[in-house]
């Protein structure tokens, strides 16, 4: 039976996913607690944060392991966790990802940046960041993040046997998506050889990072009754960048006829267009280019694009989508 | 589904009957134990979080792995009408719902306790809400106090099977004879995974719950003809109600003496209240389901601080134990009953009003009680929390006083800074007004000419709907309604109704949507809209709207998924029937996809939804798909089309004519196919692709519907564009099988299907008289 290596004060052994929906976090988490209890004999729980929000959007997974003997009463969410699981670093934009950690904790990400980058970027003082380019694997073995990730969390998380999760692999996938199963176990030996560590000393005498709870913007003093809400269109404000699992669509201006095929395609209303006089002098409508705070990289408007005006190409760490992108340009009220 | 935990390494579970340990969620357990009842019936519908209940035991009848006939129901009404229906029928009845779904059905529930026909219901609690909420609290529970259902309650998925046995067992009892409900919190029990102690052959948990009694009435006796629910006035009435009474406190004694019988079955007990070292405690929270065990831990820290804590949670609430309450209080200086619904106006939730007439009425005048209302619509309650509860309770027990009897715990007044402002402008009405889309009646024929500019002239419009929703990349909903909405000249008031597009562009704080919007519940859209347009036009009449300046007449649009035309159909047709001034526009992607993709009545023959699984014995959805167009047709309103994002200009000639229509006739209906990558696994960016494919095969023909006079607008065989359905279903992951050996019979039934419904349009189309 497997010996967990540190717990916390009601005997828990805690990690948390960061993803966003559709790199399989929720699934991975499944995996993972059932084959800390069925396959190694601990006593476990694991669950995910449930909301409206879809493929896109930010996701939690959770999961608890404690000796077989210890009950488990606590529902809540993980606060303090002893491994923290990054499914893209683009997350770390938007979200306090480490939110929590001890000092000694381990923060796994899937990322094309060096660990003391990623260790910059997340604000952390001491621990092992384990850096891994899951992405990249996933493309290449035609698989998703998640077992990349997993495999790189079996080599954190040594008090489980890979063989075991390659056993649940096998069982998740056999019955339904048989031609999945060698794929995902390659996706997981690579993940699980190919992570890179690096431990940082903590500052003498550093505090575990404390965990900030979500607060709501609003509160009943400042919420119209209701739940009406006043200033609608206001999502304009979100940056959805983050939901590109990556891949992003590049804009050549030079090949584009102006047909407005992306446009009618495009979910997200990225498109950016401006009035300007056309070769006779008359108003016309002309593409200026994409908004990429929206692009979720679903290339349906490459797929439009009756010429090679819209082309796909891979998303990296470049700041490519920053650098091109056009910003629509909105009718803002005033705000004094 | 249920997945064994090796248990070479963990204790023998205890109790005379041979038992497996899996590792799975609270609906998991609810759906594995149906299984090993092996119900004969369950009617249900699709809600967040008790659907899994129905997938999993579609899953498992895939798989051949229970018998029970799944019947999925037009509605929660529905469903509650279908497992009444079964009821009656003698054999055992199941089901599974949550929320505003719970209350869709409550009409049907004291029928049937009131005419006493046993079947479980598991109510997998989630808050009953306008604004939506889909999470946990226990404010749909709290309707059901006075159904007449004896209650259950599960605080973990191991109580969540357990008590699924017990329910059917003392549902059935003579001396009950009526529908239990077990009650579990919606995600933090039926969502999280735990491990789980099962019986592990069926035959035990059959010989446990014996055969149904049949010494009772049924509808399917021919020899013994009986009259069920018969018409009942006074003085009658008041004594079938007073046996129903009687029935209901029988229970709390016929579920002592099955939970006995259980204990000694499987080494599990449970007592009619849950104590937890209540022993000789003198401070105590009292607390439903998940969250007492959140207390639990609490109380353990705190005795080791040397203060005399102690948990009370119920495992029953109908019939109350009052006499148990109050006598396990008799010794407690204070409890704070936290109750995660409010009875408005109550003075405290039901909880905590019903603990204190216990104590009332058993004489106890000592122990005082604290209310807090807490943790509503999901939110977490953390051990420091529950820890403030116990404080609650100790600083009333010192005081000897009670300063706050009830408030509120979590509720945050919000900063004054965050107060909304509006961010963008309103659109301006000479953008929404091109002028380049003009609908004209022929001056004879009163035909519409409809003139529409090249789509590139129509991007200066603006877009009825922001960026930033939060939809899955590739969503066809949304490209698919801005074409719709494109084709719309002026102001637009738009009605959603609940599912993804609802969902995703009103997440609190935020809204993508720029004009004005309203959300009302899936059965009901078609309804609200047409009561929000004649209240227009009446105000518009009495001149009250003159001083907002309104130049012109709003375009009122329902939006609504194919869920919605199920749940909602008979509001649909009602509001067609009367022929108000507005659009139905329908996005079908052939599901419930924002609740998981279950089947609805859309979805087309074979096809894989989570509810229509693929196994050895079962092929995707067994039936064939609903030709809403053709419901709608026969409402003789004034225009009825189908459209597609892949025929942008024919979609936009038939958005014009929509407005043209609702504006000077009446009701129109449109429905539009939209691609949904997620549940139709396919590739984000074949959303067009698919679609027209759906159109080129003719399972989609574009046509329309004016007057009565069907034109069929893009026909593929003409086109020599026509192609066979399994060159569209080859495009998508959840119609592979049918493509494969073994399907070929379902396939050419499908085939036929949808060439016979083609024909027959083309027949309609050839004819005016058709």
């Amino acid at each position: 039976m497997s010996r967990l290596p540190k717990v916390n004060e009601l005997g828990f052994f805690e990690i948390r996913l960061e993803s966003i929906g559709g790199l399989g976090a929720n699934l991975a988490g499944k995996m993972l607690s059932e084959d800390g209890v069925v396959g190694n004999g601990l006593n476990g729980v694991g669950f995910s944060s449930y909301g409206s929000e879809k493929k896109g959007s930010p996701v939690k997974a959770y999961i608890r392991f404690c000796d077989p003997e210890t009950n488990i009463r606590d529902t809540t969410p993980i606060e303090r966790p002893h491994v923290v699981g990054i499914f893209h670093d683009a997350l770390l934009k938007t979200i306090d990802c480490a939110s929590g950690v001890y000092p000694d904790s381990t923060i796994l990400v899937n990322s094309q940046r060096p660990p003391d980058e990623l260790r910059e970027l997340m604000k952390i003082n001491g621990g092992t960041i384990a850096v891994v380019n899951a992405t990249e694997i996933a493309l290449e073995e035609q698989t998703k993040v998640n077992t990349a990730m997993l495999g790189a969390l079996y080599r954190i998380l040594n008090f489980l046997d890979p063989d075991s999760m390659k056993d649940t692999i096998r069982r998740t996938f056999e019955k339904k998506y048989p031609h999945f199963v060698e794929p995902n176990i390659r996706t997981f030996d690579r993940g699980f050889h190919e992570v890179e560590f690096m431990t940082f000393t903590p500052d003498e005498g550093s505090m575990p990072r404390p965990f900030k709870r979500h607060e709501p913007v609003l509160g009943y003093e400042t919420q119209p009754i209701g739940g009406t809400v006043i200033n609608p269109g206001n999502s304009i404000l979100k940056d959805l960048s983050i939901s590109r699992a990556g891949m992003l669509p590049h804009f050549h201006d030079d090949k584009c006829i102006n047909c407005a095929a992306c446009d009618t395609a495009c979910p997200d209303f990225c498109f950016v267009w401006e009035e300007k006089a056309d070769k006779r002098g008359r108003p016309q409508m002309f593409l200026k280019g994409i908004d990429y705070q929206y692009c979720k990289g679903c290339l349906k408007c490459v797929q439009a694009c009756p010429v090679e005006a819209l082309t796909e190409a891979r998303e990296y760490n470049d700041g490519y989508a920053d650098r091109n992108r056009v910003p629509h340009l909105f009718d803002l009220a005033a705000q004094n | 589904m249920s997945i064994d935990v090796n248990q070479e390494e963990l204790l023998k579970p205890g109790g005379a009957v041979e038992q497996n340990i899996v590792f799975e969620s609270g609906n998991e357990m609810a759906a594995y134990a149906a299984h090993q009842i092996n119900y004969h019936i369950m009617g249900y519908y699709p809600i967040s979080p008790s659907t899994e209940v129905a997938q999993f035991l579609d899953g498992m009848k895939a798989k051949g792995e229970h018998d029970i006939v799944l019947i999925p129901a037009d509605g929660e009404h529905g469903s509650a009408g279908i497992c009444y229906g079964a009821a009656t029928g003698g054999g055992r009845v199941f089901n599974a719902t949550s929320a505003n779904g719970f209350l869709y059905m409550l009409e049907q529930l004291p029928v049937q306790s009131g005419t006493r026909f046993p079947m479980v219901l598991n109510l997998v609690n989630r808050s009953v809400s306008g604004p939506l909420n889909i999470h946990g609290d226990h404010s749909d529970l709290y309707f059901a106090l006075n159904t007449g259902w004896p209650i259950l309650m599960a605080r973990d998925p191991q109580i969540v099977y357990d008590m699924n046995l017990i329910a059917i067992k003392l549902a059935e009892d003579p001396e009950v004879r009526l529908p239990v409900i077990v009650s579990f919190d919606g995600y933090f029990t039926s969502h999280q995974k735990r491990r789980v102690q099962v019986l592990k052959n069926k035959e035990d948990v059959q010989k446990f719950i014996g055969d149904p009694p049949t010494s009772f009435p049924h509808a399917l006796d021919r020899e013994n003809p009986v009259t069920i629910g018969p018409y009942m006035n006074e003085p009658d009435y008041i004594n079938n109600c007073y046996q129903q009474s009687v029935a209901m406190y029988n229970a709390e004694k016929v579920f002592e003496r099955i939970s006995a019988e259980y204990a000694q079955l499987t080494g599990r007990e449970y007592p009619v209240l849950d104590l937890y070292r209540m022993e000789d405690a003198e401070v105590a929270v009292f607390m439903l389901n998940s969250a007492a065990e959140v207390c639990k831990d609490v109380a353990d820290r705190l005795r080791l601080k040397g203060i005399k804590a102690g948990v009370i949670s119920p495992n029953m609430i109908r019939p109350f134990p009052q006499q148990k309450l109050a006598e396990v209080l008799k010794n407690v200086k204070a409890v704070t009953v936290g109750d995660r619904a409010d009875s408005y106006g109550g003075y405290g939730g039901n909880m905590a009003i019903e603990l204190r007439a216990a104590l009332q009425t058993h004489g106890n005048v000592s122990t005082k009680v604290i209310n807090r209302i807490y943790g509503l619509g999901g939110k977490d309650f953390y051990a420091d929390e529950a820890e403030q509860f116990f404080l609650l309770a100790q600083e009333a027990a010192m005081k000897g006083i009670v300063e706050k009897p009830f408030d509120y715990f979590g509720h945050a007044p919000g900063k004054t800074e965050n107060a909304p402002q509006r961010v963008l402008n309103p659109m301006k009405k000479e953008d929404l007004n091109t002028g380049l889309i003009t609908v004209t009646p022929d001056e004879k024929t009163g035909e519409l000419k409809v003139k529409i500019p090249p789509l590139r002239s129509l991007t200066k419009k603006p877009k009825r709907l922001a960026s930033g929703h939060g939809a899955c990349p590739g969503c066809g909903i949304f490209s698919g309604l801005e074409l719709f909405f494109k084709g719309i000249e002026g102001d637009i008031v738009a009605l959603f109704h609940t599912g993804c597009a609802m969902v995703v562009t009103t997440g609190y704080p935020y809204s993508s949507h720029k004009a004005t919007y309203i959300h009302n519940l899936f059965q009901n859209g078609s309804a609200t809209l047409s009561g929000l347009v004649e209240m227009f036009h009446e105000r518009k009449r009495r001149g009250e709207l003159a001083e907002l300046g309104l130049s012109d007449d709003y375009t009122f649009v329902m939006v609504t998924g194919d869920g919605g035309m199920d749940i909602g159909m008979g509001p649909a047709i009602g509001t067609a029937l009367r022929n108000h001034k507005m659009i139905i526009l329908e996005y079908d992607n052939e599901g419930y996809m924002n609740t998981g993709s279950q089947l609805s009545y859309s979805t087309p023959m074979g096809h894989m939804t989570s509810t229509s699984s693929v196994g050895s014995f079962q092929n995707g959805k067994p039936f064939h798909h609903k030709d809403t167009a053709q419901i709608m047709a026969a409402t003789h309103i004034p225009y009825v089309f189908t459209g597609t994002e892949a025929f942008d200009r024919d979609l936009l000639k038939k958005a014009a004519k929509a407005q043209w229509y609702a504006k000077n006739e009446g009701l129109v209906y449109g429905k539009i196919l939209i691609t949904c990558p997620l549940n139709w696994k396919s590739k984000d960016e074949l959303g067009q692709t698919i679609v027209e494919a759906a159109v080129n095969s003719c399972f989609f023909p574009l046509y329309e519907v004016d007057r009565g006079i069907t034109t069929v607008t893009y026909d593929p065989e003409e086109k020599n564009k026509r192609i066979n359905v399994s060159e569209w279903l080859k495009l998508m992951g959840k119609t592979k099988h049918l493509l494969k050996e073994g399907s070929q019979e379902m396939l050419q039934q499908f085939d036929q299907e949808v060439e016979r419904r083609w024909r027959q349009l083309r027949a309609k189309h050839e004819s005016p008289y058709l």
